[in-house]
């Protein structure tokens, strides 16, 4: 087991289920975070994952399932008594408190003492690189500093979790970006088990160290991000996670479908298909190759991203198809010229219309 | 410009109306309540003869007592309340709502009568059973300025932030919520407690005697004596309610210079 507030402690959920009224929030949710770990929460708006952060944190109750802390159950307990740390999207820093007041609350409520609570709200203020502001008030703060303090909050407790409920959404993108890095910093500087809920896959991706799609209550696939992108086990994994191509193709036979007139292996994940079945076959635009062409499909838009470079393609299909490359080999490339797409993937995912 | 102007001169309108309303008559009063013996010259006669009169200090103590009990009372009971009916009982809103303004609805009479005999016994012997009268009667406006005040305040993430940090909760309430909405809170104080010391027909009805009802009697004996004592009051509110708002101005500038220093 590991050391309490020095490298987390370890998080179980099991079989988790809410229901609100005939909508069920949650259907069976399991996951298991290691101590330390920082496993992010991905998924559409009413997928439940802001519900499952609930249930842990102890401000929703569940219909069944459980949740343990190192071994110990926690549903039986009320909120105030998991010692869990929670990062709200509003910031909800008491707004009659100063900074250090904020960060001192969980320790008073706690009896420490004087010494103890001082020192801790200055070790707080130094990780979260806000000393000189411990006698403002939340409302003197931006919105990157007041999320910060919120952090600091949470964390001065020494919390067993903590977890973060999309604490980002409300900033703007440049301190979106600043923030995040510096949460990541922060929580593997302190070791602490956490539990983070988003919707912006882009978040997810750079922040954890697995991430967990969710649908319909429950949990498609967790994996390393890495693995999430480039080996997604369902076609919604695939569709959700990255930009992806969904391609009209037919199956050639059990294993086999052509794309784009190309004939390609299916993906062991897809759904269960038959001979001559008219699928979808989900590409990524990494994988798509064009090469210019004097008659065929047409270049319709071209999207600068910085290093990488989108160029949409009318291939004659309802939905333009996307292929991305270095912004370098997109010079090569305008509007409106002519290019013939193959596909550089030996594999691919293919669901059924 | 001319969107200013108008709503100047109606300020301006409603100001000068107001100070007539409340300046004439109340001008009037005071200078009829210095006159002298046989309405000649003006001194503190009346005002002298009030304060030697029985009960004065006890009639008016026990006013500030009841009405200072009614207005803890009141927070006591409304703050919670409020609270949950904005946290997760909010289907019970309009059940409160209309319980609220019952005592409107209610004749006195019966609302003093049904509720005396629904008291214990204990309590229908005490003057104190006035205090429970004054927070029903001031339930209607207390009600809505803590529920406005609740609203105006992002109550749930507030709790749940206070309570993930391990606070009970008695701690969230008074350590976050009544700091956060302070200003409702103190509103709903002094109306249940303006409402216990001024309160007459209840407390006649039953038979109590407070500042209220020994006013009505003494006043019977000196007609000069009695416009100088409503006069007293009428005094006494204000100057009461200039204190409160000192207090609570000054608590403002200390934090505004606690903001200034950071």
């Amino acid at each position: 087991m590991s050391k309490r507030g020095s490298t987390g402690s370890e998080l179980v959920i099991s079989g988790i289920s809410r229901a609100f009224g005939p909508v069920k929030a949650l259907d069976q949710f399991s996951l298991k975070i290691a101590p330390g770990e920082l496993v992010c929460l991905l998924g559409p708006s009413g997928c439940g994952k802001t519900t499952a952060l609930r249930i842990v944190a102890g401000l929703e109750k569940a219909d069944a399932g459980s949740v343990m802390i190192d071994g110990e159950d926690l549903l039986a307990k009320e909120a105030n008594q998991r010692d869990i740390g929670m990062v709200f999207q509003s910031y909800s820093l008491f707004p009659n408190m100063t900074v250090a007041e904020n960060i001192a609350y969980g320790l008073r409520v706690r009896k420490k003492s004087k010494e103890q609570i001082n020192k801790r709200v200055s070790d707080m203020l130094e990780l979260v690189s806000l000393q000189s502001k411990i006698n403002n008030f939340p409302h003197q703060l931006s919105g990157g500093q007041q999320q910060r303090v919120a952090l600091a909050r949470a964390l001065a407790i020494e919390p067993r979790v903590l977890l973060l409920d999309e604490p980002l959404s409300a900033l703007d993108a440049q301190v979106r970006t600043q923030i995040r890095d510096e949460i990541r910093r922060i929580q593997i500087e302190s070791g602490t088990t956490t539990l983070f809920v988003t919707h912006d896959q882009e978040e997810a991706m750079a922040i954890s160290d697995r991430v967990g799609v969710m649908q319909h209550g429950r949990l498609e696939q967790i994996d390393s991000p890495n693995n999430l992108y480039n080996k997604p086990e369902t076609p919604f994994v695939a569709g959700f996670v990255g930009i992806t191509n969904y391609i009209p193709s037919v199956v050639d036979s059990k294993n086999e479908v052509q794309v784009l007139g190309q004939v390609l292996e299916i993906s062991e994940h897809s759904s269960p298909v038959k001979k001559g079945e008219e699928v979808r076959a989900l590409v990524r635009p990494e994988s798509i190759h064009i090469e210019k062409a004097s008659q065929g499909a047409k270049i319709i838009t071209k999207s600068f991203l910085g290093p990488m470079t989108r160029v949409g393609v009318d291939a004659g299909l309802a939905d333009l198809i996307y292929a991305e490359m270095s912004s370098k080999e997109a010079k090569k490339f305008d509007a409106g010229d002519f290019v013939k797409i193959s596909i550089s993937s030996e594999m691919v995912m293919v669901e059924s219309v | 410009m001319k969107i200013n102007v108008s709503k100047y001169t109606t300020v301006g309108l409603v100001a000068l109306l107001s100070l007539i309303i409340f300046v004439i008559p109340y001008s009037a009063s005071l200078e009829y309540s210095l006159r002298g013996k046989f309405g000649k010259g003006h001194d503190f006669t009346n005002y002298l003869w009030i304060f030697h009169q029985d009960g004065f200090l006890s009639h008016l103590s026990l006013s500030l007592e009841l009405g200072l009990l009614a207005g803890l009372l009141n927070l006591v009971l409304m703050v919670p309340t409020a609270t949950f009916l904005h946290l997760s009982l909010q289907r019970y809103k309009p059940v409160v709502d209309f319980i609220c303004i019952l005592p409107l609805m209610i004749p006195v009479v019966s609302l003093a009568v049904g509720a005396e005999y629904s008291m214990p016994g204990f309590l229908q012997n005490s003057q104190f059973e006035l205090v429970f009268f004054f927070v029903i009667l001031a339930l209607p406006f207390t009600f809505r300025v803590l529920d406005s005040s609740l609203s105006s305040i992002p109550l749930k993430t507030l709790v749940e932030a206070s309570r993930s940090l391990g606070a009970s909760w008695p701690a969230t309430i008074v350590r976050v919520i009544v700091p956060a909405a302070s200003g409702g809170i103190s509103s709903a104080f002094f109306l249940s407690f303006a409402l216990g010391i001024g309160e007459y027909t209840i407390t006649s009805l039953l038979h109590w005697d407070t500042f209220t009802t020994w006013t009505v009697d003494v006043s019977q004996q000196n007609v000069l004596g009695s416009i100088a004592l409503s006069t007293f009051s009428f005094l006494f509110a204000v100057i009461l309610l200039i204190v409160i708002a000192l207090v609570s101005s000054n608590r403002k500038k200390k934090q505004k210079e606690l903001e200034e220093q950071s």
